[in-house]
């Protein structure tokens, strides 16, 4: 176990899959020679050289393509967006071409390509490039969405992901990254896609989140309510967003009998009306409370430091959900 | 959401009732319980209270106008509606005036079946009323609440009750707007442990449950409109208690244990098949005598009482009749009978034998005409010859309605059953 940053984490991960696996490099918009928008590159030009690690012009549906057709001959790429806001723009290369092409080929190619990057609010970067794009690609048969929430799950998700024959949207936050935690040395360190993590056990209550929200203000309001208002919270972190975890959120839900889903999306179409129609007919005899949804306001990103905080679930809005929910 | 409000079926045998007189008009606010038209049935005129609370729509059936029970006679607006959308509403329905009944023969079971549920649960403003014994209470209706509005209940909450057989209309919920939830359920125990005692300086308001507003109504409107009178004898059991602990070592094999009350149902069909005139009912107009016996059996659940009807009893052994009232027993406990097992009935037993109550008198459940009281069987002591002697003896009391029932006939019917009871060996003749 070492105790390092969000950051080192996932360079970690991609250090070690690179050197376990030559196919696999690291493209992007200064990746390389400036060592990473955000740093998560940092130093990993000098090790693997610029056959490996690939600067990009600002052309995002120019890359993300180059990546889908890399995969389909046989590379392993991992390309890093800046912004996962900036994906509108190669919607066609990812929705069309990564989810489709092994369906379409009748399996004949298969895309092994990670595409990761920040996603969501990440503090006064204004409604353009704010956008959660989390349901936008969950949505869609074919792609793999991840959404790591500490250092550890952090290395070993994006480990899986790029050993992973399907196209896999990992979905990291700027604000996250200076998060720091205990994370395993080991190199064969890996977490499953697909399967959720209860964080913390609980009888009282279902709270289904994951990513940039849960550690936000999901895991504090859980703290409020264990320690302030005699809440058991049990407390899931999806992980994985495509494939649902659905065994897991159901059996929770039959334990508790009462769901909260909280994210930083807009309520209407946003991940967690996906997640809440997927769970609310088989958990249906099971409900004591209508299950709660806690998200964003529905308006464009306000850049306004305060009024960008306001649009988002807080701490008390969390709680006053879950109190709802268990009838306190 | 409007709805109709139907013609109510205010007794047994009414099949179609005349809308004598309009109290509320149209546009006039509606409370739950508040009387809004008259309605002349087979029987007499009759109030007609609200189910629901809203505003009278729109009035279908005229002064007058004699309508099919089940059948709409008015809409009556229950959310925010406006009168206009209740009479749009209705006319989206298919919008029909009220209809009479096309034939004598109508009111087919199928439409005064529902009707006949819905007028029990609103505790029928008939003269219908119970005994000690009081009606069949509404089967647990999982929809409709206290107020006709949709009965909140979660998801889960409604799986336990169903799971326990609790009727969640006996529940009040802790939830938002009332909503009935886990623990509410959980809470709920029908036990039949006696309630926490009031401490002292307390009080304690208790709001009547459905089926103890029904209980009360009935049974007022029995006592009101019915002249009791009250016969009682005394039996001597000696010979049917010696027999009965006979009979129950030759089917302890069978795990089946006879009561006293079981011989008293058999000896009291009997009786009734000799004496037509307390096998029957009376509409207020004129007597129906039954050729088969079908005996109503109070039982006490918590907070209430139902009576399950043991059909075609005359035809029973008495461990058929053990073995039918058994489970007619349990299942009236876990309030799970059908609305059949709780319907026409000819004549009512009711025991509190087991209690240890001496003798009694009951109330008749209409529109029967009779019921029987049945005390403990106790050892006394008796004159036989010039002896006192102890025997086991037991104390009947039958009410009769005295519009139908004269004091030789009550006083026929009563020395029959108690030469059953006496010479048990006569049941076999």
């Amino acid at each position: 176990m070492s105790v390092i940053t969000l950051r080192e984490s996932l360079r970690a991960a991609m250090t070690e899959e690179m050197e376990r696996d030559e196919r696999v490099f690291l493209m992007g918009e200064e990746v390389a020679q400036y060592n990473g928008a955000y740093k998560v590159s940092e130093g990993m030009l000098a090790k693997f050289g610029p056959k490996r690690i690939i600067d990009t012009p600002i052309s995002e549906a120019g890359f993300a393509g180059l990546g889908v057709g890399a995969a389909a001959t046989g590379l392993r790429p991992i390309i890093e967006f800046m912004s996962w806001s900036f994906t509108l723009v190669c919607m066609d290369q990812i929705m069309n071409n990564a989810a489709n092409v092994r369906y379409m080929s009748g399996g004949q190619f298969k895309i092994p390509v990670v595409f990761r990057g920040g996603n969501g609010i990440a503090h006064q970067l204004g409604a353009t490039h704010s956008h959660r794009m989390e349901s936008v690609y969950s949505r869609v048969p074919g792609l793999i969405v991840v959404a790591p929430s500490s250092p550890a799950n952090a290395k070993g998700l994006l480990k899986s992901s790029i050993r992973c024959d399907d196209p896999v949207i990992f979905l990291e936050s700027e604000k996250m990254l200076a998060d720091v935690g205990e994370v395993p040395d080991s190199t064969e360190f890996t977490l499953p896609l697909g399967i959720a993590n209860i964080e913390r056990p609980g009888k009282d209550v279902t709270v289904i989140s994951y990513g940039r929200p849960l550690q936000r203000a999901v895991r504090p309001a859980v703290q409020a309510l264990v320690k302030d208002h005699n809440v058991d919270v049990e407390l899931i972190d999806l992980q994985t967003l495509r494939p649902l975890d659905l065994p897991t959120i159901l059996e929770s839900i039959k334990k508790t009998n009462r769901c909260v889903i909280i994210d930083e999306d807009w309520g209407y179409c946003g991940m967690g009306s996906g997640i809440l129609y997927k769970i609310q007919k088989p958990a249906f005899d099971y409900l004591d409370a209508p299950i709660e949804y806690v998200h964003s306001d529905e308006i464009p990103v306000p850049f306004n430091h305060f009024l960008e905080e306001a649009m988002m679930p807080s701490v008390d809005r969390i709680v006053s959900s879950v109190k709802e929910v268990c009838y306190k | 959401m409007p709805v109709y409000v139907t013609m109510p079926q205010l007794s047994d045998t009414m099949s179609e009732g005349v809308v004598v007189k309009w109290i509320k008009k149209e546009g006039d606010p509606v409370k739950q319980g508040n009387i809004i038209a008259e309605v002349e049935t087979d029987k007499a005129t009759m109030e007609m209270e609200a189910f629901d609370a809203g505003t009278v729509a729109q009035l279908l059936a005229k002064e007058g106008d004699k309508i099919a029970v089940g059948q709409p006679i008015a809409v009556l607006a229950t959310g925010k509606e406006t009168v206009e959308q209740g009479k749009q509403w209705h006319s989206q329905q298919g919008g029909k005036a009220a209809a009479a009944p096309s034939a004598p023969a109508a009111a087919p079971a199928e439409v005064a079946k529902p009707a006949a549920i819905e007028a029990s649960t609103v505790a029928a403003p008939a003269p219908a009323a119970a005994t000690a014994v009081a009606a069949p209470p509404p089967p647990s209706h999982a929809h409709s609440g206290d107020n006709g509005r949709t009965l909140r209940v979660s998801p889960l909450a409604r799986r336990i009750a169903s799971d326990k057989g609790i009727d969640l209309t006996q529940l009040q919920g802790s939830g938002p707007e009332g909503r009935i939830i886990q623990r509410d359920v959980l809470a709920y125990t029908p036990s039949a442990l006696p309630p926490a005692p009031v401490g002292s300086g307390q009080k304690e308001l208790i709001p009547l449950t459905k089926m103890r507003l029904t209980i009360a109504k009935r049974l007022l409107g029995s006592k009101q409109n019915i002249p009791h009178f009250y016969e009682s004898m005394d039996v001597d059991v000696e010979e049917l208690s010696v027999l009965r602990v006979q009979m129950n070592k030759r089917l302890e094999k069978e795990k089946i244990k006879l009561s006293l009350g079981d011989f008293v149902s058999k000896a009291v069909a009997m009786a009734l098949i000799e004496h037509p005139g307390l096998n029957a009912t009376f509409d207020g107009a004129q007597i129906t005598r039954f050729g088969d016996v079908h005996l109503g059996m109070a039982v006490a659940i918590p907070d209430g009482l139902i009576v399950p009807v043991l059909k075609n009893i005359h035809r029973l052994s008495v461990k058929e009749i053990r073995q039918r009232s058994v489970d007619l027993a349990e299942r009236a406990r876990a309030q799970k009978l059908k609305q059949d097992e709780m319907s026409g009935a000819t004549f009512t037993v009711s025991n509190l034998g087991a209690y240890g109550v001496k003798e009694f008198s009951a109330i008749i459940n209409p529109p029967e005409v009779g019921i029987l009281a049945v005390g403990a069987a106790e050892k006394r002591a008796v004159v036989r010859g010039d002896a006192i002697v102890a025997r086991t003896m037991m104390t009947v009391t039958l009410s009769a309605d005295h519009r139908v029932v004269d004091g030789a006939t009550a006083a026929e019917f009563l020395r029959t059953l108690k030469g059953f009871l006496q010479e048990p060996g006569m049941m076999l003749a």
